[in-house]
């Protein structure tokens, strides 16, 4: 499975869907997810409004984000913790390393926190010497197994019980041929314990950042970010600047919505929050903006950042579930990886992996409009002579044909004519994409135009 | 009522009985129906890929062929269409002359549901039917409530066939999940978009019904190019061609 | 220029104008909270116990003790076998440890619990099982209701702890006990 080399996602995707019994499984997962999804949602008589006040909130506080981002930071400051600014996924790194280094940390574990690689934390840390240990299961398969996430909730969705059984085997001696999922975690348990006792320092993610309170919410299902941060001494949280809420009632409204989104649950089992170290402890917070001032300054791109990362979006989309994590060039795939990952997709094939059915937008708790912000990324593209697919040549053809009625008369009546006295065998090859997967449509025998003037005229 | 029709450069070369359909049952209904000279492609499979500029002019055009038409309303039976045209009616020309149009303009399922109900209906159709819930339709034109949103359920799709007799009404698995045309993408992404249609495909042939009835003809076209490569027992067809039939 | 302030002044060029924050204002669901509570910690894989409070926690944690069992309690009228260490690590042996809650949540089963009464911080996710103490009194509707009755004062740590910790990350099959605790019993005061 190729997961680092640029290509258009269309070649990616042809690749993913040639194991067709695979595509209906990974599909069929990501759709479970989905009606869990829904069953929790409607189980609430004010979701909608959940989400409409949600959505207020988020575009509130990206509004007035340097007003929040400084009343965290100096609360921060009251509750003995420090925070770090950086512009960049590099300074990010250099900032993060540089406290390790000064605690002389060998040893990091970490939860999972999609912006450590946004920013390819990882490899930096371990190119230093610094052994990084993600905790959360689905990221420390994926980890043992070489590969990034290919879903922001459920990182190793694409690989089979029996894969990680393999995998287990080899790294963690699990027995040969054992792939039963509850022998496996608690082999998995075991071994993270050990790290988490042994481990110098500790990094979360951050769901919520709490401006009025100087706190940061970090919510998980199997303890991992707790587990964490209250053993080492030293914990650190990455957080991109649009985390920040104002207060407890608006991390609430989104607590509320977060899980029933992402999986259906309730709630997450820890939604946890660092108001401080712990006694004796040392607590940073790293604020990071790499690129998000940017996608502000775009009225339609910035509702991107209202995105609370749930992977509701990723587990709706009929070209995720059928293409793969893998296959849009960027660590956030689905909706939203095209939404925040377009801008640097050097192959630019990206926001057209998406048929604008606009199911992403009604599922997102937080309203972002998916839909119409991958729509807009084509514009840009288009603007920015970034077309791909051959498109910067054919579609001034097939906008100056199409402005003809004469000439879409004439040369459809042609093609009619084609379809009906050319054979199929001698036509599919002629008619590309549509005839290798579909047949050809039946031909009418004339236009209804031509029919109307016969009948009406 | 004067109804001017809006016939999709697709409608009116690749699916004509759709635009006869639609002609004939709402002459059935008692509206005057004229065809509007000129019409061309509403810009859709430019814009959709943010062609804007190689778009205008074919919009344009389309948008002159109803300017001044003496009509009650534009109806056309081609919900993604006139989406498109809506929208791009609208980037293009901010005129009140434009606006006229814009404010006229009707898919056909919700022209017979908001604007001019069916009395009754004069002939039974006594097939099963499984409705295809096209995306543009339903999130977009608030044909029915998407199975996203929650609370109060719509669906003007369902209530204008429901009341023909004898018919019955199913729906495929994943109801509203897309079918994978989705214009450009069907051949940019040929592999997920046949993967899409054939899923919609079989879903639908799974209800048994005799019909796969939807209000979108280039989503049908997909479909039916599915059905026939899998030779599935099952057909497609436009909500005209059904109430045509039992009017 | 600091990273801070090239933030803050990129910021100046945002392209939406200033929203208003939305009122929160969510009828709650206030029938038989105790029940909806109950309900929801099914849910999310906890066990509640109505009756016998404090005395059948007793006599659970006793009958743990006699199995050998260590256990820890942080609730004043239960008696483990083991007191807070000096050190978080050094709880990396506890079987059960019994902690108080604040406060229950009756629409998702969730208990505020605060790191006053925790000893180490550690102590509800290291425990190999955990016992939670919750007076019925102080279960609230939602979570709206619950984010204003919180306490969390500068320095401290709190945590929602919603049955116990599990995953579903190989082929979505739910696995109760993940990294922290593989059980959760909430007995009701």
């Amino acid at each position: 499975m190729s997961t680092s080399t640029s290509a258009v996602h269309a070649h990616k995707a042809e690749i993913f869907c040639k194991d067709e019994s695979r595509v209906d499984w990974h599909s069929k997962a990501l759709w479970m997810l989905r009606e869990k999804r829904d069953r929790a949602a409607g189980s609430l008589p004010e979701w909608e409004q959940l989400r409409q006040i949600g959505s207020e909130m988020k575009l509130h506080t990206l509004t007035h984000l340097s007003q929040y981002l400084e009343e965290f930071d100096k609360n921060c400051l009251n509750n003995n913790i420090q925070v770090h600014w950086a512009k960049d996924g590099a300074e990010h790194n250099r900032i993060v390393h540089s406290i390790l280094a000064k605690h002389e940390v060998k040893k990091l574990v970490k939860s999972k926190s999609m912006l450590t690689e946004e920013c390819h934390m990882n490899p930096y840390l371990e190119e230093r010497g610094i052994e990084v240990i993600d905790t959360d299961l689905g990221e420390r398969i994926i980890q043992l197994a070489g590969q990034p996430p290919s879903h922001i909730v459920v990182p190793a969705i694409h690989l089979k019980k029996e894969e990680v059984g393999d995998l287990f085997h080899d790294k963690l001696g699990t027995d040969a041929g054992a792939s039963d999922p509850l022998y496996l975690t608690r082999a998995a348990r075991a071994h993270l314990r050990e790290q988490f006792l042994s481990a110098d320092a500790a990094m979360t993610g951050v769901n919520m950042a709490i401006a009025d309170k100087g706190a940061v919410v970090v919510c998980t299902n199997e303890g991992n970010a707790d587990m964490g941060a209250n053993l080492p001494k030293l914990q650190l949280h990455s957080m991109g600047i649009d985390k920040i809420v104002p207060n407890i009632d608006s991390a609430a409204v989104l607590l509320r919505t977060l899980a029933r989104n992402a999986t259906g649950q309730p709630i997450t089992t820890y939604s946890s929050f660092y108001r401080g170290p712990q006694d004796g402890g040392e607590m940073h917070v790293i604020i990071v903006d790499n690129g998000r001032t940017d996608m502000l300054k775009d009225k339609i791109l910035a509702e991107s950042l209202k995105c609370i990362r749930c992977g509701g979006c990723l587990n709706t989309c009929p070209v995720y579930r059928r293409s793969g994590g893998y296959s849009y060039n960027y660590t956030i795939p689905g909706p939203i990886g095209i939404a925040v990952g377009a801008k640097n997709d050097d192959t630019n094939s990206i926001p057209w992996a998406c048929t604008l059915c606009g199911s992403c937008s009604y599922v997102c708790p937080t309203k972002v409009p998916l839909d119409k912000i991958i729509h807009h990324h084509r514009r840009l593209k288009a603007e920015a002579g970034k077309l791909p697919y051959g498109k910067a040549s054919y579609m001034p053809l097939v906008g100056k044909f199409m402005a003809s009625e004469t000439a879409l008369n004439c040369s459809m009546s042609v093609a009619r004519t084609a379809l009906k006295i050319l054979p199929g065998s001698l036509l599919k090859p002629f008619s590309g994409a549509w005839g290798k997967y579909r047949e050809l449509p039946v031909a009418p025998n004339s236009s209804f135009e031509a029919w109307f003037k016969k009948n009406r005229g | 009522m004067k109804i001017a029709l809006f016939i999709p450069c697709l409608v009116n070369q690749m699916v004509p009985e759709v635009g006869i359909a639609t002609l004939e049952l709402l002459e059935k209904l008692g509206h005057q129906v004229i065809l509007p000279q000129g019409q061309t492609c509403c810009g859709q499979p430019m814009t959709n890929s943010g062609c804007y500029n190689e778009a205008k002019k074919t919009t344009m055009k389309l948008l002159n062929a109803f300017k001044g038409v003496e009509c009650d309303a534009i109806v056309c039976p081609a919900a993604s269409c006139l989406v498109a045209a809506k929208e791009n009616f609208h980037e293009f020309d901010t005129s009140p002359e434009a606006q006229a149009v814009i404010d006229k303009l009707y898919e056909l399922t919700e022209f017979l549901h908001d604007v001019s109900p069916i009395p009754a209906f004069t002939k039974p159709f006594p097939h099963k039917i499984s409705l295809q819930m096209s995306c543009h339709g339903i999130r977009m034109l608030d044909l029915a409530t998407p199975s996203e949103q929650m609370g109060p359920r719509m669906n003007k799709f369902e209530a204008v066939l429901a009341a023909i007799p004898e018919i019955e009404i199913v729906y495929p698995d994943r109801r509203d999940e897309c079918c994978g045309f989705g214009g450009t993408f069907a051949l940019d992404e040929g592999a997920v978009s046949a993967k899409m249609g054939k899923d919609k495909a079989q879903a639908h042939a799974e209800t048994g019904a005799a019909y796969a009835v939807g209000f979108d003809p280039s989503c049908l076209l997909h479909i039916d190019g599915m059905v026939r490569r899998q030779k599935l027992p099952i057909e497609t067809r436009h909500i005209a061609q059904i109430i045509n039939a039992a009017l | 220029m600091s990273s801070k302030l090239e933030i803050l002044n990129a910021l100046k060029s945002a392209a939406i104008a200033p929203q208003a924050m939305p009122v929160i204002d969510i009828a709650p669901r206030i029938d038989d909270l105790v029940g909806q509570f109950e309900t929801s910690l099914n849910t999310v894989a906890g066990t509640l116990h109505r009756e016998g409070g404090l005395a059948k926690l007793q006599a659970q944690v006793d009958e743990h003790i006699a199995q050998g069992m260590q256990i820890i309690s942080m609730v004043d009228g239960i008696t483990g076998n083991r007191e807070v260490t000096n050190t978080a690590h050094q709880l990396r042996d506890i079987d059960y440890a019994v902690i108080p809650g604040d406060l229950g949540v009756a629409e998702n089963g969730a208990i505020w619990v605060n790191n006053k009464n925790l000893g180490h911080r550690v102590t509800p996710f290291i425990c190999e099982n955990l016992f939670l103490v919750l007076e019925a009194k102080t279960i609230v509707a939602n979570m709206h209701q619950a984010a204003s009755r919180i306490t969390l004062d500068s320095g401290e740590f709190g945590t929602f702890i919603a049955g116990p910790s599990k995953t579903a990350d190989i082929e979505q099959a739910l696995v109760v006990g993940a990294h922290g605790a593989c059980s959760l019993n909430v007995y009701l005061v």
